[in-house]
């Protein structure tokens, strides 16, 4: 049999196998070279009691090659971009060893979750947020949790609208911000866009004068 | 004034003009000295090595290697290690052989791990030097693995042989690994922890960490290692482990004994590729760690050049390194043009490549920092400008559309029959005749300019004027060679039908090859006079470019005629004579400007690296 069905099938076996783990590997359509991992948010994290969803390619030349790895489900971390769900992991690049395996590359996405490394950044954006004000990170990431990864949500939140999504928390912003700089008669998507590249949060909010708000808002 | 040459064509006497400081010259010029057809365009290239050139050599890849090898075995003879470590020792050290010996006589035990020869916990290491790297420092990881990806090595509790107490991480300098794979010894079966494979005759292979895997394995990794990633270093395949395979090991992963081989002839024909490849990246990795020398960077081709006289910066600043690996034509895949090349029946073009920058062309006569600087406008500028490549244009007397569909910058329109210069638009007349004015901006205009948007609109012309030129050149060379390929066939057939033979309809390539060559020089010519600083001397250097300039458009018009049988002859003298007077217009350009650089005659209208920043601007 070739080696890297033979490999591929062991890992799924293995990983249906143990129960002590969390990990879940599931086929996606008959190949087993594209499938799909899943695991819980760790605890103590922004992430708990959401679940995960990773889209996985494993390559022609599998293990000698890292598996591709993205989230499915949408994350607010810093080194996991918003918009894509593509992943900034040493070991999914050039520090994949073939001994490597689909199960133990997603314990490494799930305790990437844990501990964010913001100097190493795939989401710019984030990264900033995460770095600026934790705290509102925090509350923004668990946000998306709840809407995106099914997760029970923090009781300090936002209150919800009746679509369950509120762009101003998923974008990490204040209300209040917001709502001040629409009464200056700009739309509000453009006013949530700006100030989320700019980073108008917490204590970096002061720092960035209503001027150079309203100049990005009128470009 | 004195004439060393014959023409038939009495218009276009040489002129040397009293401006123009050339030596006296010892070329001759014997015309009719026999008929074959490389005697008619012989220049006596004996003598003294004109200000152009510069000597070179070029290596063959064995050639190479056997440099590697001097170095390999010094380092062998001074540390008494085998040549395989030798070799990673000096490939860590980017074949520096003096750093390498200082770093080694400073700490050898940091040196034998950060070169991943030996693994880093060494029992050597005294108590107060336990600081020694970690594998994943000493390996290329941007950042610790995550302590979650070390949870679970795959079939880590089946192998107890990964871990086996017996094998020890020091080295001693004559290891014998390097040359022997290590199989560790253990009865039990084993199980290969990558492929999963367990079947009784697998055997298993590690580096002296004793990290085992099949071959099987071991081969495929080094195979996706070297084709995919292009990478020489085939560090163990376990996590975190960073010893590096010596080139012996990578050998005898790829290239079975030949008491045993594997018995799939197409796996190990992919090997053997692979082997190859491998020994590529080793020599390019040589070639790109040594100033002296560069790697061909045609297709297909592993050749080698040194030219250290070329090899500092500043050196750039008075010569453009223009080398030639010693082989011609293609090897691997072709591009468009080197395909209609083949089709021409030109042997293939010489390799030529700028050895002091990427430039894989001759980019003669001006220095690197100034091509590199105009093609860099040329890309910033490339959406204005790009109308101009364009290959359709208006006659500017009835505006009917005109095609250009040869060289030659003499175009007549069809409709109106109106004469005019390709580049210019303007009329022939004034270009046909001994004064060729087409190459030079007229700077006036310029100089009038005012109020900053009528000055940014001259800037811009004034570009467009060197810009258009550029590129017409570039562009008419292509259309050369495609009208060439056109000409020969007709002159094949006429061999068929006339009493021709096939040297006599030979001197079209050799006018050809000429053209396409000053066509270079003159294209580059406008990248320079661009940048050049109004005066004297940018006046002497565009009329050298105007001479050479009105000489190739000549014969270029002379190549694009109807040929009819029974005109060959003079055609061929007429040819023959033209492409000795431009080949001889080119070398003055090319002598005149490097003879400038070497004088530090050359002054710029903006800074240059390495040159005095321009005195006024203004
Ligand atoms: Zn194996
Ligand atoms: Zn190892
Ligand atoms: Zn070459
Ligand atoms: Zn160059
Ligand atoms: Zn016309
Ligand atoms: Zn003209």
């Amino acid at each position: 049999m070739d080696a890297r069905l033979r490999r591929v099938n062991k890992e799924i076996a293995d990983c249906k196998n143990d129960k002590t783990s969390n990990i879940k590997i599931d086929l996606i359509d008959e190949s087993p070279f594209h499938l799909k991992g899943s695991f819980p948010g760790p605890e103590g994290t922004p992430y708990q009691g959401g679940h995960f969803e990773v889209d996985i390619v494993i390559p022609e030349s599998y293990p000698f090659q890292p598996v591709k790895m993205k989230f499915i489900t949408k994350v607010y971390h810093p080194n996991i971009s918003s918009a894509s769900g593509a992943i900034c992991l040493d070991i999914l690049k050039d520090a994949w060893s073939p001994v490597l395996t689909l199960k133990s590359t997603l314990i490494s996405l799930q305790s990437l979750l844990c501990s964010p490394e913001p100097n190493d950044p795939q989401d710019a954006e984030v990264a900033k947020h995460y770095t600026t004000s934790k705290n509102s990170f925090e509350e923004t990431a668990a946000y998306w949790t709840h809407i995106y990864a099914g997760g029970p949500g923090r009781s300090s939140s936002a209150p919800l609208k009746g679509d369950g999504q509120d762009e101003i928390a998923i974008a990490g912003l204040d209300p209040a911000h917001v709502s001040g700089f629409e009464a200056l008669g700009f739309p509000k998507g453009k006013v949530i866009d700006v100030l989320r590249r700019l980073n108008y949060r917490g204590a970096n909010a002061a720092k960035i004068t209503e001027d150079r708000v309203v100049q990005e808002l009128l470009k | 004034m004195s004439s060393d040459y014959e023409y038939s064509d009495d218009e276009n006497y040489f002129d040397d003009g009293d401006d123009m400081d050339t030596q006296e010259d010892a070329e001759t010029f014997d015309e009719d000295e026999d008929d074959v057809m490389g005697v008619d365009f012989k220049t006596d290239d004996k003598g003294k090595r004109k200000a152009y050139e510069l000597d070179y050599s070029s290596f063959s890849q064995s050639d190479v290697e056997d440099l590697m090898k001097k170095d390999i075995e010094y380092i062998c003879g001074i540390f008494g290690v085998d040549s395989g470590f030798a070799a990673l020792l000096l490939r860590h050290m980017a074949w520096n052989k003096e750093r390498l010996v200082e770093k080694y006589m400073d700490n050898p035990d940091k040196l034998l791990v950060a070169a991943g020869v030996a693994a880093p916990e060494t029992p050597i290491v005294p108590p107060n030097r336990l600081k020694s790297p970690t594998a994943s420092q000493a390996g290329n990881t941007r950042r610790p693995t995550r302590t979650g990806s070390k949870l679970l090595g795959f079939g880590s509790k089946s192998s107890g042989a990964s871990k086996s107490p017996t094998i020890s991480p020091t080295i001693s300098p004559t290891s014998s690994f390097s040359v022997q794979p290590k199989s560790p010894t253990s009865s039990e079966p084993f199980t290969c922890p990558i492929c999963c494979d367990d079947v009784p005759s697998l055997k298993p292979v590690a580096l002296d960490c004793g990290h085992a895997y099949c071959s099987n394995c071991w081969t495929d990794y080094i195979s996706a290692k070297v084709n995919e990633e292009g990478d020489l270093i085939v560090r163990c395949m376990g996590e975190g482990c960073a010893l590096i395979a010596p080139d012996s090991f990578v050998h005898s992963m790829l290239i079975p004994d030949p008491t045993a081989p594997i018995g799939d002839a197409e796996k190990e024909e992919a090997n053997g590729n692979t082997w190859k490849r491998f020994q590529e990246l080793l020599v390019r990795h040589f070639v790109s760690s040594n100033r002296d020398l560069k790697y061909c960077p045609y297709p297909g081709c592993t050749n080698t050049v040194s030219c250290p006289s070329a090899a500092s910066k500043l050196s750039l600043t008075s010569v453009v390194p223009t080398v030639s690996c010693g082989a011609r034509g293609i090897g691997g895949q072709m591009t468009q043009s080197q395909q209609a090349q083949g089709n021409l029946g030109l042997a293939g073009k010489e390799h030529k490549f700028c050895f002091g920058c990427p430039i894989d062309s001759d980019h003669r006569p001006v220095v690197c920092g100034v091509a590199k600087m105009w093609l860099k406008k040329c890309r910033d500028d490339s959406e204005t400008a790009n109308w101009i490549k364009s290959n359709t244009k208006e006659c500017s007397n009835c505006q009917s559309t005109i095609e250009k569909n040869g060289g030659c910058n003499h175009m007549t329109c069809k409709k109106c029959k109106h004469e005019f210069c390709w580049v210019c638009m303007g009329p022939w007349s004034e270009h046909g005749t001994a004064w060729y004015s087409c190459n030079r901006y007229d700077e006036k205009g310029g100089i009038d300019a005012r109020d900053s948007q009528s000055k940014s609109r001259a800037s811009l012309e004034r570009y467009l004027h060197y810009y258009n030129r550029w590129a017409n050149h570039e562009q008419s060379a292509k259309l050369s060679l495609d009208l060439y390929a056109k000409t020969e066939k007709k002159m094949e057939d006429m061999q068929i039908t006339s009493a021709l033979t096939w040297i006599e309809v030979q001197f079209m390539k050799k006018a050809v090859e000429e053209v396409d060559k000053c066509r270079m020089t003159l294209k580059w010519t406008y990248a320079m006079a661009y940048y050049l600083a109004s005066g004297n001397q940018k006046d002497l250097f565009e009329d050298n470019q105007r001479d050479l300039e009105k000489a190739v458009e000549d014969l270029s018009e002379l190549l694009e005629q109807q040929i009819e049988p029974e005109m060959i002859p003079t055609l061929r003298q007429k040819v023959t004579d033209k492409t000795v007077y431009v080949q001889k217009r080119n070398e003055i350009v090319l002598d005149d400007t490097a003879t400038g650089f070497i004088e530090g005659r050359w002054k710029w209208n903006v800074s240059v690296d390495g040159f005095d920043d321009p005195e006024n601007t203004d």
